[in-house]
Formats: C-alpha cells, structure tokens, sequence
C-alpha cells in the first residue's frame, strides 16, 4: 500500500470558484452546483513487494519540515499513512469526485529525487501526481444525481459538455462513492485507459 | 475595409498589438470586449482570439473562455466559412471549444498540453521556425508564404502540445493537411526533437486548422514579428540577415517582419471574399 499527500489551498481557491461558477451554466435543467473543492493528490508508491510502512514515518517528518510539499502560508494538507487511510477512500460528506491523472506518466521523478537529496527515504518507488475535484451536486429528485452532473461538468465532450477533464491529455475516475485505495492506486500507477470518443 | 474583431476576454494581454498588425495589412480592427452582446460580432468579416491567459487560464488554458457566448457567436460565423484565428492562448480557447481540427462538428477532439522536452518543462519563450504545408488553411492563412518558406516566429507557452487520444483524429488531422504549420530546423528539415519543436506536439505542429481550412489555432505569435525591427538581431537564416543589415536604418526597420505574412494572407483572403460578394 502506498502513503497518500492530500494538498488543499487554505485561501480561497479561485480556480474551484471559477469551477463553480462556470459549471452551475452546464449544468441540465433542475440541477444545482453548490460547492467545488480542489485537492493534489500525491502519492508514494513503495518498491514492489513491500508497503510504505518503510518510510512513512521520515515521510510524514519530511512532508511536516520540509518546503517541497506545503507552502503553509497557503496550503493545508492531510498525510495518510496505510493506518490512517484503511482500505477505502470515501468522499466529503455529501460530494462526489472526479480524480484526474495525466494520461502519460504520473510520476514525478524529479521531485522524488529532490526529496530522496535531503531526506534519504528506504524504499520509495515513485511520486505520482493527481488532482481530485470534491462536488456538491443536487439533481431534480434532490440526490446528487452524480450521473448527469459528471457528464454536463466531468470530460469535456463539447462546447455545451464537460469541463474539468480534458480527455486528450488526462483520464479519469469518477469517485461516486466509497472507492478502495486499491482501484485508485492502482488507475494512478497504470498506463492511462484507452480513450472511447463519445458515442 | 474588411473588419476583424479581436476578442478582449479578461486575461488576455495581446490584443493591442494583434489589432495594431491587422491594421497594417489595411484591415479594420476592433477590440471587442467578451461581454457585449455576442450579436455585435456578426458584424465583422474575420475574428482574431489573441493571445494571453484568459480568465487567468483557471482550470485549463481555454477552458472556461471556450464556453463563452461570445465564442459561441464567433462559431456560428465560422460554420458560415468567416475566418477565425486563434494566436496562444487564442489557439486554446479554439481547441477547447472544439472549433479545431472540427472533424467531428460539436466534439472537442484535440488537447494543447502542458509541453513536452527532455530535461525541462513549464513555460517556454523563445524564437521557433515554421514551415505552411499544403493543406486546406493555406489560403487563408498562408498563402503569402512561398512553398518551403521558412519563418522564424516566437512562441511564448506553457501548454502548447497539439495532443489527441483519438488515432483516428489523428489520422485524419494528417491525411487532411490540417497540421498547416509545423515547427522545422533553421534550414527548413523537419524538427525532430527540443528545441526545434519546442513542446513535443503531435506532427510537430505549430499550427492547426479545421477541415474547411478557414479556422486557425496556431500557437506562435506572429504580431510579435510583424515588424522588422521585433526580429533579434543574431537570429539565424536570413530574416536575421535583413535585421542587422537593417542596423541604423529606420525605415527598414519599421517594415515588414516574418510574422505579418499570416495577417497579409488574411486580408488577401478577405478581400477576394469582397470581391467575390460584390460579383455575386
């Protein structure tokens, strides 16, 4: 199992706010938009065979001391080690979530190198990176209608469809629910899905 | 006159200067604000998205731009065949929209992703070299380019790589001649690799049209050549050549430069349009 970095901004987010309110105008007739939340994902993943108990610990002291993660002016962030995280990864109370990867390569190498330079850590395999957008949806019915908002606000499809993924250089995972840490590792460390043009 | 709007969405920083090269090709140019009503678009013959980081590129470059109603007005006259060229970030509200490469009308098809070189990433700003293809857009955008011409041009971007998931997109964006300018070497040989493509972009493209070939993103900032005297002095090839035989001569220098062939192209394009409606 891998350790998990979420990275928030403490200050207002205008990118999440401009998410909100261009994403409340495509919205389908019915539907409402009430919150948007950004979060970095980053993720160390162990050498293969072995768990991230390994490092956890000078990780989470490098994550607190170091610079190379949080800017604490700015930023808030959560640290999971295997213990804290459990086997699921469940939503904010009441929001939904798409998780956007780069469709290449989700590692980021030289940041492992630059963290490896100043905290030698034993067994970290790689650094990867992701996004999570948290949304706060209601449908006509007064459920999140998470089917209908992720296709008007999810992958960008056209003009009128989709916003915060842009299916040529990033994939996606909707998180509609309880997701086992598995499945998210498992879409952040393989190669990106193939690619379906919309019917 | 032809008119050429040039869309002002908040966050773009070059709207001036597009408007002052489209002007000295014998075009009229507006600046166009994003929230007057879209209706006052039908009023010009050609639109220029220009360059910037519109609605500070929150999201994604283009994303939330790509979504406007002014974008939206400025499709509808495209699908009447009304040149649109899209320069940086103007280039990316259009794929964004979905006005380019249109192969499938409605779809967003294509990506400009963050750029791609060995050992480096992030923002890039430096001189490039272009070469216009045969292929529908020549002429309307390129057809003040002799066959091979090779055009120095800057680029200035971050997230500047044509990219698609879809091979068959891809495909056809090749068989078509849509990939209408291409980054090449100073001596006009394919790019291969950084630094003369400077982000990675499939096909090397520098510039990339809709079928029609009346709709334009190109990532280069040909209003930033527009005159001579924008050319760097120690540029290779020979717009370099005329910019220091141009030293202390200030008339020479307030002529032409590479990038104003794209904005002559465009008048050309619209004057015959003109002429064309006249005899209809």
């Amino acid at each position: 199992m891998s350790a998990v970095l979420m990275v928030r901004l403490k200050i207002t987010d205008l990118t999440a706010w401009t998410a909100l309110e261009a994403g409340r105008k495509l919205l389908p007739p019915g539907h409402t938009l009430e919150r948007v939340l950004r979060e970095q994902v980053i993720l160390f993943e162990p050498e293969p065979g072995t768990g991230a108990d390994a490092f956890e610990a000078p990780l989470a002291d490098a994550v607190k001391h170091s610079n190379f993660f949080v800017n604490p002016n700015k930023e808030s962030y959560r640290f999971l080690n295997a213990a804290e995280r459990g086997e699921i990864w469940t939503p904010p109370q009441g929001a939904w979530g798409i998780l956007a990867r780069a469709r290449e390569d989700t590692r980021d190498e030289g940041l492992r190198q630059r963290l490896l330079r100043e905290h030698p850590l034993q067994g970290l395999r790689a650094i990867r990176r992701a996004k999570v957008w948290w949304l706060w949806t209601r449908g006509p019915d007064g459920g999140p209608a998470v089917e209908s908002c992720a296709r008007a606000l999810g992958i960008l499809e056209g003009r009128r469809q989709g916003l915060l993924v842009n299916p040529h250089f990033e994939a996606a995972l909707v998180l509609d629910g309880p997701m086992p840490w598995s499945r998210v590792e498992s879409f952040l460390i393989q190669p990106a899905p193939a690619y379906r043009a919309a019917a | 006159m032809a008119r050429v709007a040039v869309l002002q969405i908040p966050g773009v920083n070059c709207e001036y200067e597009t408007a002052r090269a489209i002007a000295s090709v014998g075009l009229e140019a507006r600046i166009v604000r994003w929230n007057e009503p879209a209706s006052v678009l039908s009023e010009f013959d050609a639109y220029v998205l220009p360059g910037g980081f519109a609605f500070q590129d929150r999201i994604r470059a283009g994303a939330v731009a790509a979504k406007l109603p002014a974008v939206e007005r400025i499709a509808a006259e495209a699908e009447r065949g009304k040149p649109v060229l899209g320069i940086c970030n103007g280039a990316q509200v259009l794929v964004e929209s979905g006005l380019v490469p249109g192969i499938h009308p409605g779809r967003v098809e294509i990506a400009l992703a963050p750029n791609h070189a060995p050992r480096r990433e992030g923002y890039l700003c430096r001189w490039v070299w272009v070469r216009a293809e045969e292929g529908p857009g020549r002429a309307t955008f390129a057809s003040g380019a002799a066959k091979g011409e090779v055009i120095p041009l800057p680029i200035a971007h971050g997230e500047g790589r044509f990219q698609t998931a879809d091979p068959e997109v891809h495909a056809r964006i090749e068989s078509a001649g849509l990939a209408l300018f291409r980054y090449v070497s100073p001596d006009g040989a394919p790019a291969g690799r950084y630094p003369f493509d400077p982000n990675g972009a499939m096909l090397h493209a520098a510039g990339i049209t809709n079928l029609r070939g009346n709709v334009l993103a190109f990532m280069p900032h040909p209003e930033r050549a527009a005159w001579l005297r924008m050319v760097p002095i120690d540029l290779p090839g020979t717009w370099g050549e005329r910019r220091r035989a141009a030293v202390g001569r200030f008339d020479a220098l307030e002529g032409p430069g590479p990038g104003r062939l794209i904005f002559e192209s465009l008048a050309r394009k619209l004057e015959s349009a003109s002429v064309e409606g006249a005899r209809g």
